[in-house]
């Protein structure tokens, strides 16, 4: 390795450096945002103790939560009704509308005559 | 960056540790938003990935959870958490030892990159020079790859006292090991981490 590229001697120091200093400046990096590890524990030691901790009473159930189904439908058939009640009086009546046809003129179809030619013989008597 | 395990003081260690034995979900809570950076800090450089990493730091706090019953109280409970932490690392790289995978070590990706700007001497932060700039990034990558293939028993000391700053004690008390032996194993760590890197240079650096 020529003069160029060799490192400068705080460099080499550092390197040698038995405290680790080289090691902390390669690794003590800012590793950025932390995920979020609290979610994935929680998550974890709920299917893990089958919802005995951290449950939140559905994802870890072992039967179809069939009355969550029922009630929601309940739920939102009232919800219909409900809007259906409320919008109902501002509906009003239907404009009426004269539905009756209008009269028809029935006009006798002409017939078409052909117009004597001028050249044609003359049917003189 | 100094940082320790004990994050609790002793009086109020005994009650939240009482709290976690009743498998108080609020008092979990508040462990793992106390421990989740540094563990993810350490778990991150054990294993070189940070999707690994962070399966891992997840896996740490389920022990946690599962295993709190057995923790007698002789150490810290961050001592305790980061004991955890550690034979996780070193029981998930014999596990990728033995199926011979070849790991991808990211630790210089993405916003670790960013970071290494600022980072002095021999890594590629401080320099100016475009060939300096390339041969401290390779530095980087040398020390990252001979960190990566050491073994997981002394890049747990080196870790632990060079990057986390630990006491000897407390690595100590993470690893089971006596002081001296601590002593021993991470001067060898960083003889065996500069013989590594020496090697990769190809070059002997005084």
């Amino acid at each position: 390795m020529n003069a160029e590229s060799t490192p400068s001697s705080s460099d080499e120091r550092r390197l040698s450096n038995p405290d680790g200093a080289l090691l902390r400046s390669v690794l003590d990096a800012d590793i950025g945002q932390v995920p979020d590890v609290l979610d994935g524990v929680q998550r974890r030691i709920r299917q893990r103790s089958a919802g005995r901790f951290y449950a939140d009473g559905w994802s870890t159930s072992r039967h179809a939560p069939t009355s969550v189904y029922l009630l929601t439908a309940l739920f939102m058939l009232a919800i219909c009704a409900l809007t259906y009640a409320i919008l109902r009086p501002f509906a009003g009546q239907p404009a009426e509308t004269d539905l009756t046809p209008a009269p028809v003129e029935v006009l006798a179809p002409q017939l078409h005559r052909p117009e004597a030619s001028p050249s044609a013989p003359s049917s003189t008597p | 960056m100094a940082s320790s395990p004990a994050l609790i003081p002793d009086d109020a260690e005994a009650r939240f540790v009482h709290r976690l034995r009743q498998r108080d979900e609020q008092a979990f809570n508040e462990l793992v938003l106390a421990f989740e950076e540094r563990i993810f800090r350490l778990v991150w450089r054990m294993v070189g990935r940070r999707d690994e990493a962070e399966d891992m730091t997840q896996e740490v706090f389920v022990q946690v959870f599962k295993a709190i019953d057995q923790f007698r109280g002789d150490s810290k409970l961050g001592t305790w958490v980061y004991r955890i932490a550690v034979n996780l690392c070193k029981n998930r790289a014999k596990y990728h030892s033995r199926r011979h995978r070849d790991g991808h070590y990211d630790l210089e990706g993405s916003e670790a990159r960013a970071t290494h700007e600022r980072a002095e001497g021999l890594t590629s932060g401080e320099t100016s020079r475009p060939d300096h700039l390339v041969l401290g990034y390779q530095v980087e990558q040398i020390v990252q790859m001979c960190l990566r293939d050491m073994d997981p028993d002394f890049r747990e000391v080196l870790v632990l006292r060079d990057v986390e700053c630990l006491s000897y004690e407390e690595i100590g008390a993470i690893t089971g090991l006596p002081e001296g032996t601590v002593k021993s194993r991470l001067h060898r760590a960083r003889a065996t981490l500069q013989a590594a890197v020496e090697s990769s240079l190809g070059e002997t650096i005084r």
